[in-house]
């Protein structure tokens, strides 16, 4: 079967524009197979076709009843990555738009557990260990060093902010 | 009833005051999605995603409790905090009836 593979970089937060994204390459015959690595994404040739693909991010279930749930409201699993579940439907066997989320607050709230899942445990870091190190280096004369873990912060502080901004974005456009 | 429960809970959301309405029969996740469908008329379907966080938390809070587990899905019935705080939520909105019925 043909197949092609695309490397596409999201982020954590940017699961809407994944799911546009993989819904996109369906509706040209491209059906999604799985996506490894740091994004490379892998496809089927298919017959064109107009499938709602989602994401959830729980990390806090018992996979086999979750995976059942959603199957039984329609929802074919695909695979696991980087703690989201990517899900598929097609529009047709739908009444209307459907997602696998129906208000906003569980929207919000999904939001907020990747926000404790994946960016807590960087913010811990950040703080526990490169801040600390880095006035260390700073006070000690060792420059070089400091200099190093300056630039490390730095892109630190943009991945932070990156990611601030398309939380509120997301919380902005809420309710549209 | 503690100040979480009722910060958290009163007022609750639609699809919230849903689950727990049903769940004072005990059912399952997709069983809810069904009863509820045909209880609003088709009107609302919930979706999995929310279904499933919403369990969760409800059941994490107390409200609602785990019965059993039949074919890979988990029975739960509302707790007597669960019936605590879906009195308070039917009292006001019987009061929210009450006053579009006045004022109209």
């Amino acid at each position: 079967m043909e197949a092609k593979k695309e490397f596409r970089w999201f982020s954590i937060v940017q699961h809407v524009q994944e799911q546009d994204y993989l819904r996109e390459q369906h509706k040209k015959g491209w059906k999604f197979v799985k996506v490894t690595g740091l994004g490379m994404y892998h496809f089927e040739k298919c017959e064109p076709e107009d499938v709602v693909y989602q994401l959830d991010y729980n990390d806090d279930r018992d996979k086999a009843e979750y995976i059942q749930m959603f199957a039984d409201c329609g929802w074919e699993h695909i695979q696991e990555y980087a703690g989201y579940s990517y899900f598929r439907k097609s529009a047709e066997e739908m009444n209307g738009d459907e997602e696998i989320f129906c208000d906003d607050e569980s929207r919000l709230a999904m939001m907020d557990r990747v926000y404790k899942g994946r960016l807590l445990p960087l913010l811990i870091i950040f703080f526990a260990c490169l801040l600390p190190q880095f006035v260390m280096h700073l006070t000690g004369g060792r420059y070089l060093v400091a200099a190093f873990m300056g630039g490390v912060l730095a892109l630190y502080v943009v991945l932070f902010t990156i990611f601030a901004v398309h939380y509120h974005r997301f919380k902005k456009n809420m309710g549209k | 009833m503690d100040a979480h429960t009722r910060k958290v809970y009163v007022p609750m959301t639609e699809t919230g005051f849903y689950i727990l309405f049903c769940l004072q029969t005990p059912n399952h996740g997709y069983g809810i999605v069904q009863r509820v469908e045909k209880l609003t008329d088709g009107e609302i379907r919930l979706a999995p995603g929310t279904m499933y966080g919403t369990l969760s938390k409800m059941e994490k809070d107390g409200i609602i409790r785990f019965v059993r587990e039949e074919d890979k899905r988990k029975i739960y019935e509302i707790t007597e905090l669960g019936t605590e705080v879906l009195q308070l939520e039917k009292k006001r909105i019987r009061r929210l009836y009450r006053t579009i019925q006045e004022e109209n």
